[in-house]
């Protein structure tokens, strides 16, 4: 193994979306981007491989505005961080992330093991692994729960539906992990403090031979809406009744909606 | 040698201030705070009073993520059927020099810690520093985790509960007569509709305080700050009568909020922030030691807050607390002494400053406040009475004298004289 390089989106963070109550759009307004969190644990599985193969790590990430990321991503680990900063890649499907990442690994040389999770926290398209795979003509092997080196391969465990695979991959290779495969820890000062003094390197899809039009989304997103929860806000215990009151108006009620 | 010239140990108002400060003048620090972002922990009623920030950025205002500039003053009595308002509304309340402005700390704590990074401080976030490092008893570092962090000094702006101040032995545990809890809600409205609801052009702000019912009696009120598209309102409520009642907290909101006075203006409003959290209020009886070697104690750590049932003021101490902190730590550092004999020029900077004279100005308001129970009950009935039998027409006339001396005999002229005394001495 000589180089390991992780990839990370940099999204905006779900937990602020306000839902607009009458057209149910969403409003990310007031969403702050971060490094999706399974991507986190990408980071920490390459640390993981690095320590224990000695070989050099490296971080990158392809959309719009994704500089901000570069000390994020730095105090978790890696040697050094590739940032495409475009917004063309504002409204990138899967496919034309997967070119871009593509492109940006060819041009960095010698990686030759290549980390992606299974799913951002915005479009979860799980594609950019296998895409990947293809485009640079690597092994693909989704769902990877466990990752070890040994010697020059790397045993890895695939979590499927009934049951666990082990996989033995020498030579160029895409995982794709899942979240159970470790936690991510939260940086300390120190790292966050070394993660200024590392190389991050801002680059525009000129820099990777691509150009805007070669990144056009193929797909085109025609809106989201929120799911709509409808609550029927039945009051059991207006004015304080007794418990059992109220527990006997409970069960009455979910008897009449066919509940019980 | 140490990792920096000082650490400071939260990035609140008074922590990103001195940061800033030191780094402006030349020194490295580094700012650890435990928030995911700084503010995301921090709370305050909604009013910043701009003077103490005026002199370390001069027309701050303008560039810093402020609400509104508070224009309108209001002060409520409420009783369960009457509302009697003070309304003061002027122009004068914008000069720079003294302005306040409504600030939602979310915003405002990270525009802070930015300006102390733009300065060159290192901000690190989130980091707890869990414990003081001494070197030969004297404070010599953090440490973070499982990181030893060292510095010449250590500023200590980790807020009221300052738990590292505490174990420093700097600061006694907080008495419940010592602090007040206060809640508070951020309802979401259209900018348009809170100018209309408080009388206010685009950007002019609004800050009314509420006495008597929103308290139920106990030592405490409401508040509402307008904010640009959303309101702030709660209940700062002394911990001493709180604890001794059986109310809850959110259920004095909650009447607070559905009293008739609040409910018209709030109507709409969509929830968006809920939070809770001490606010020292010992004044000078709290005072802590507040610099030993090779450490300072800054802010709502410190207890700099005055709340005078009128106004709340935290932040501009807070801030002032930091300016003068820094510059302690700068002649420390230029003497190369971070002994408490050098520090304690600290204390004499905030004597001068109008941060331990405002103290001293006022330290009897937290005794006249915190046990004048009449301030809560009699009072708010006793302006109902007066003012609804003025605006009240049944029949003949009487002199307001007459409808007056009755109100005001049962409640008690002997008491009135006395409160009126000691609330002229105190707040
Ligand atoms: C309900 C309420 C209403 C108020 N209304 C007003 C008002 O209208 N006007 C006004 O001027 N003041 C008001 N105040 C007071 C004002 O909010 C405070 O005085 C002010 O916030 C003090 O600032 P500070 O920087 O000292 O502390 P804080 O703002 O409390 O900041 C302390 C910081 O330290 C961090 N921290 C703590 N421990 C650690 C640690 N171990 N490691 C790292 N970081 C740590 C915290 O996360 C926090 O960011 C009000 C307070 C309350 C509670």
């Amino acid at each position: 193994m000589k180089k390991i390089a992780v990839c990370y989106k940099w999204v905006l963070s779900d937990a602020d979306i306000r839902i607009n109550e009458r057209t149910r759009e969403l409003d990310m307004e007031k969403c702050k981007p971060q490094i999706n969190e399974y991507d986190r644990m990408g980071l920490e599985t390459g640390v993981r491989l690095k320590e224990a193969s000695g070989c050099e790590l490296v971080a990158l990430t392809c959309g719009a505005a994704t500089e901000a990321s570069a000390k994020d991503a730095l105090s978790r680990g890696p040697d050094a961080v590739y940032c495409l900063d475009d917004p063309v890649m504002a409204v990138a499907d899967a496919t034309a992330t997967s070119k871009v990442l593509a492109a940006m690994i060819r041009s960095i040389s010698d990686v030759d093991v290549v980390i992606c999770s299974e799913g951002s926290s915005d479009q979860y398209a799980q594609q950019v692994g296998p895409r990947l795979a293809a485009l640079l003509g690597f092994t693909s092997v989704s769902y990877v729960s466990k990752a070890e080196v040994q010697g020059d391969a790397l045993l890895l465990e695939r979590k499927l539906e009934q049951g666990t695979e082990c996989v033995k991959v020498i030579g160029p290779v895409v995982v794709s992990i899942v979240p159970d495969i470790c936690e991510a820890p939260i940086p300390s000062v120190k790292q966050i403090l070394a993660a200024k003094k590392k190389p991050s390197i801002k680059l525009g899809l000129a820099d990777i031979g691509l150009s805007a039009d070669s990144v056009a989304p193929l797909l085109h997103v025609a809106g989201v809406k929120a799911p709509l929860s409808e609550r029927k806000a039945v009051r059991l215990n207006p004015d304080g009744v007794s418990i059992s009151e109220a527990a006997t108006a409970l069960a009455r009620q979910l008897a009449a909606d066919g509940i019980l | 040698m140490a990792d920096y010239d000082a650490i400071v140990v939260g990035a609140g108002v008074s922590g990103s201030t001195a940061a800033l400060c030191m780094a402006k003048a030349g020194m490295s620090v580094l700012v650890v705070e435990r928030g995911d972002r700084p503010g995301v922990k921090n709370m305050t009623g909604g009013r910043l009073y701009g003077h103490s920030l005026e002199t370390i950025l001069p027309g701050f205002a303008a560039q810093a993520p402020i609400e509104r500039t508070v224009i309108r003053e209001k002060i409520s009595m409420l009783t369960g059927e009457s509302c009697c308002t003070l309304d003061v509304s002027s122009a004068r309340f914008a000069n720079p020099a003294s302005a306040s402005y409504t600030v939602l700390r979310a915003e405002f704590d990270p525009w802070l810690a930015g300006k102390a990074e733009e300065a060159g401080c290192d901000v690190v976030c989130p980091a707890s520093a869990d414990e003081l490092l001494y070197d030969n008893g004297k404070v010599a570092g953090v440490r973070a985790g499982e990181d030893e962090l060292t510095a010449d000094v250590v500023l200590l702006a980790d807020g009221v509960n300052s738990p590292l101040g505490r174990k420093a032995g700097l600061k006694k545990e907080l008495a419940p007569d010592m602090v007040a809890v206060g809640v508070k809600e951020v309802l979401e409205l259209p900018g348009g509709v809170i100018n209309d609801r408080f009388n206010l052009e685009p950007g002019e702000g609004a800050a009314h305080l509420f006495a008597g019912e929103p308290s139920q009696g106990m030592v405490g009120g409401g508040f509402v700050y307008t904010n640009k598209e959303s309101l702030s309102v709660g209940l700062v409520m002394s911990m001493h009568t709180l604890t001794a009642s059986r109310s809850r907290l959110p259920d004095l909101l909650q009447a607070f909020r559905d009293s008739k006075a609040l409910k018209p203006l709030l109507s709409g409003g969509k929830l968006v922030e809920y939070s809770a959290h001490l606010v020292p209020e010992g004044g000078l009886r709290m005072l802590p030691t507040l610099a030993a070697d090779g450490v300072l104690l800054l802010g709502d750590a410190a207890g700099f807050c005055l709340n005078l049932g009128y106004t709340v003021r935290g932040m501009d101490y807070a801030i002032a607390s930091g300016m003068l902190a820094a510059e302690t730590a700068l002649e420390a550092k230029n003497k190369g002494d971070f002994s408490a004999a050098t520090l304690a020029g600290y204390t004499t900077r905030l004597e001068q400053s109008f941060v331990l004279r405002d103290l001293h100005t006022h330290q009897r308001a937290p005794d006249f406040i915190g046990h004048t129970s009449r301030l809560y009950q009699e009072y708010p009935q006793l302006a109902e009475d007066l003012l609804t039998g003025l605006f009240t027409v049944n029949g003949p006339s009487t002199l307001f004298i007459k409808k007056a001396l009755p109100v005001l005999s049962k409640a008690g002229l002997f008491n009135l004289l006395k409160d009126a005394f000691r609330g002229a001495r105190s707040i």
